[in-house]
């Protein structure tokens, strides 16, 4: 009961965070406030969280040794698909959101309730917002007018535990207006598609009506849209202020396009600058998510972009040698200290290469995809009969 | 490394092989066999081979001390694994083991040079002889130096020209010791091409096969469909897949001072060559119901990978590498974490190297085969027995090179006939995986007899 209520007392404060962090009156001392709501939370989750618990003792770490929010043990992401890491019981858990990837994989589980859910969304949408500038100046719980936003994503409620159609619902319902759609669709063997009809049409509505749009979804799917615009012999020149956002990577996905030519296609096809392409980077184990923009048209190494995460979660990043933070412009593990991971764990050590840069990083890749050297395999091959 | 320009290999990184060039070197090669090689005697030729393999044992040897020196940056093995990789690959090299090779493989040791018939043969009216072919393209994988050296071994012994295609990265070694060869005798250098491109170049590879009469191929089932598809019969091709290996350690020899002995054994197996050949473990699995557990195995074995880092460090790796090992230790260590209070997850232990990724060692109680990232990551499992082993490497089966065998004397031949009959192409001491004999049948075949061409002389 007593944790019950400084969980929610820590979402109050949390919220406090985040208002000032989006709006023009800023902390002067976030740093420290930062800080002390790392440390507080950390206290928290190793308290209630018993599965994060062992995993701090296995490492002979506790509240009491913790003095750096640097110092906060990380769990590793693929702990989530081990573990239920999660310090809601069993009964509280109304949602949970699953990590994508092959088949065959387990996929990693974030549980949520109702409150860390509403949490969730007040990360996403604050964040959001003030990376686009779209709060109104005098108040920045206020929303900009709306405008169109096509999501190639299934509709929310046919994929309720993706973290990702659930973060594009709530810009939706911030920023959606009347006329935004989504044209994913689910396979009945939960494969994601795309109604290529519906996306033409709803891209042509706008074209001829010269509001610009915002154009969102996985890496993958607008490889697939892409392809079809080109087998289609279609291409559209969207309106001038439109935006297109690419997230995610192509986990389990047989055919991989470097992200530098998908911006071109982007631009060739729907005739958006490099500097109108933001990239996500997000993922089901945490609850706030990163962006990188090009600085200018011209800026079309998309390998160069940085991406921020908002004050209430910062990087390091790590050298998978030694364990230790890497300097800056080098490589390493990216681990994330998400304040908005309030009933999970707030440190999160990824498996994606990253270059640090300020407090930001350079996407570089995914552990996991790098190959065994040597005759010694075939991991793929061999995986693929695992 | 300053060599002499003998080889393409030796070609400055900037210059541009063309296909010309290799149709070029191949007819020169093969000239240069045919004059100066190709009726040279055997005996000769063993000599020779023997006293370059000697040479290379000696501390003071020039080529042993430009690998030792510039291979670290070069092949990513630190000099410790080096070294240890010459001696034991060159301590093979004696005229006894070429001799008894071209007995086990030919049946005779003069059939190179005559007819010759064995007993069986001769009470049938019967002999043979064997014909080498005239030129042997090499096309070899990855990084593990030895089995190229190996193949251009069995090359010199036929007295064929060879063409050694590396890699991309992968010629330092086969390049010195193709030099060592020349400086030895450079008429028989002179019957020698190397070059380093990346697998695939069909430009290249299209004049090599026209010239070539033999193709031997290292890599992956892609890879080598692609080229049997491409020699369409021309050449004759011998063909090495992908393979894994793993140890087993068997009830009734992990007792008193000889436990020790037996994980230090393990320890050099996933040493050797940090790991990365075919014939180095993803798994040692240790039968249950002795006085060492399985766990205590894993334990001793990561106290021994530590005190080899001392003299044998792990190669540098990048950072792709080293992100791969963090993120499948983290994992264990959840994993170990979980285990150690809650009965739902097998127990599982980790033991890993402080401060870097040298070496990893997880133990545990899933007997599930699994692929080690390697790079000195090793598996401990335990099993209750060989069938129960054979079902849990099913995935594997018919992919398995070489199991590290360590059994108690009176049942180990039980153990190699049942491990041949699941499909085991080679049993051999545990400790010894990467230190395989001059004469072992490759992949389960002949070494020598599949490159010649036989004839059958009917008296």
């Amino acid at each position: 009961m007593q944790l019950t209520s400084s969980i929610s007392q820590f979402e109050t404060r949390l919220r406090e965070f985040f208002h000032s962090s989006v709006s023009n009156t800023r902390y002067s001392d976030w740093e420290t406030r930062f800080q002390k709501l790392a440390l507080d939370l950390f206290q928290l989750q190793f308290a209630s969280n018993e599965a994060y618990r062992d995993l701090c003792s296995a490492r002979g770490v506790n509240p009491a040794l913790v003095t750096d929010w640097k110092q906060i043990p990380a769990a590793p992401a693929s702990a989530f698909k081990e573990l239920e890491l999660s310090c809601l019981p069993a009964v509280e858990r109304t949602r949970v959101f699953y990590s994508s990837g092959t088949t065959r994989e387990r996929p990693s589980r974030h549980f949520h309730n109702d409150r860390s859910l509403a949490l969730y969304e007040n990360s996403a949408a604050s964040w959001f917002g003030k990376t686009f500038g779209l709060f109104n100046a005098a108040n920045a719980e206020v929303p900009t007018s709306p405008f169109t936003m096509i999501f190639l994503t299934p509709q929310p409620g046919a994929v309720p535990n993706s973290s990702l159609a659930h973060m594009f619902a709530t810009l939706n319902q911030k920023w959606g207006g009347g006329r935004s759609h989504f044209i994913g669709e689910v396979s009945p063997r939960g494969v994601w598609t795309i109604d290529f009809k519906a996306a033409t049409k709803a891209l042509e509505a706008e074209c001829a009506a010269g509001r610009p749009l915002f154009l969102i979804g996985t890496a993958f799917s607008f490889v697939h849209l892409l392809d079809f615009f080109a087998e289609s012999d279609l291409r559209f020149q969207l309106p001038a202020g439109s935006r297109v956002m690419e997230t995610g990577g192509y986990k389990g996905q047989s055919r991989v396009v470097p992200r530098s030519e998908l911006h071109l296609l982007i631009g060739e096809r729907l005739g958006v600058p490099p500097s109108q392409i933001v990239c996500e980077y997000g993922m089901c184990e945490l609850s706030s998510q990163a962006y990188a923009m090009a600085l200018t048209d011209a800026d079309t190494r998309s390998s160069g972009r940085i991406f921020d995460f908002p004050p209430w979660a910062k990087t390091m990043i790590i050298s998978p040698e030694t364990g230790t933070e890497v300097s800056e412009g080098e490589t390493g593990l990216i681990r994330v200290f998400d304040l908005a991971n309030v009933c999970s764990v707030m440190a999160v050590q990824t498996e994606d290469l990253g270059i640090r840069h300020g407090d930001g990083f350079e996407l570089v890749g995914r552990a996991e995809n790098s190959e065994a050297r040597g005759c010694s395999l075939m991991a793929s091959s061999l995986r693929e009969a695992l | 490394m300053i060599l002499p320009n003998y080889f393409m290999a030796d070609l400055p990184p900037d210059a541009e092989l063309n296909p010309t060039m290799i149709r070029e070197a191949c007819e020169t090669i093969r000239r240069n066999r045919e004059h100066y090689l190709a009726r040279r005697s055997t005996q000769a030729i063993i000599k020779l081979l023997a006293d370059v393999g000697e040479s290379w044992r000696q501390p003071e040897y020039r080529f042993r001390k430009l690998t030792l020196e510039h291979g670290p940056a070069a092949t990513g093995f630190s000099s410790g694994t080096l070294a240890k990789g010459l001696d034991t690959f060159f301590k093979q090299l004696t005229a006894e083991n070429m001799e008894k090779l071209l007995e086990q493989d030919l049946g005779d040791g003069r059939r190179l040079e005559q007819m010759a018939a064995t007993p069986a043969e001769d009470k049938t009216g019967r002999a043979a002889i064997a014909t080498p072919p005239e030129l042997i393209a090499h096309i070899t994988a990855g990084t593990l130096p030895c089995a190229t050296l190996q193949s251009m071994v069995l090359g010199v012994l036929l007295r064929s020209a060879q063409f050694v295609k590396c890699a991309s990265g992968a010629s330092f070694l086969p390049r010195l010791f193709a030099h060592s060869l020349y400086d030895a005798d450079s008429k028989l250098g002179a019957c020698l091409e190397l070059a380093e491109w990346r697998g695939g170049n069909e430009r290249f590879e299209s004049v090599l096969f026209e010239q070539a009469d033999c193709v031997t191929a290292t890599g992956s089932d892609e890879t080598l469909a692609a080229i049997r598809q491409r020699l369409a019969g021309r050449a004759r091709l011998v063909a090495y897949g992908h393979r894994v290996s793993f140890g087993y350690v068997a009830k009734g020899v992990l007792s008193g001072l000889h436990a020790r002995k037996i994980v230090a054994r393990a320890a050099a197996d996933v040493a050797a060559w940090d790991q990365l050949g075919c014939l180095s473990p993803h798994v040692i699995y240790v039968e249950e119901g002795t006085e060492m557990s399985a766990e205590q195995f894993a334990e001793g074995l990561a106290g021994e990978l530590a005190e080899r880092e001392l003299t044998e460090p792990r190669g540098k790796v990048p950072v792709e590498i080293a992100a791969t090992i963090a993120s499948r230790r983290s994992f264990y260590e959840v994993r170990a974490a979980h285990s150690a209070r809650s009965t739902d997850t097998p127990r599982t232990r980790l033991w890993s190297s402080p401060g870097s990724t040298a070496w990893t060692v997880v133990f545990e109680g899933d007997p599930l085969f699994q692929l080690s990232c390697l790079h000195r990551f090793i598996y401990v499992k335990s099993v209750n027995n060989l069938s129960e082993t054979f079902h849990h490497a099913d995935v594997i089966r018919g992919k398995v090179s070489t199991v590290g065998l360590s059994a108690p004397e009176e049942k180990a031949q039980e153990f190699a006939t049942q491990l041949a009959r699941w499909g085991v192409t080679r049993v051999c001491p545990l400790g010894q995986m990467q230190n395989p004999p001059l004469a072992w049948r490759h992949d389960g075949r002949p070494a020598l007899a599949n490159l010649v061409r036989w004839t059958d002389w009917e008296i």
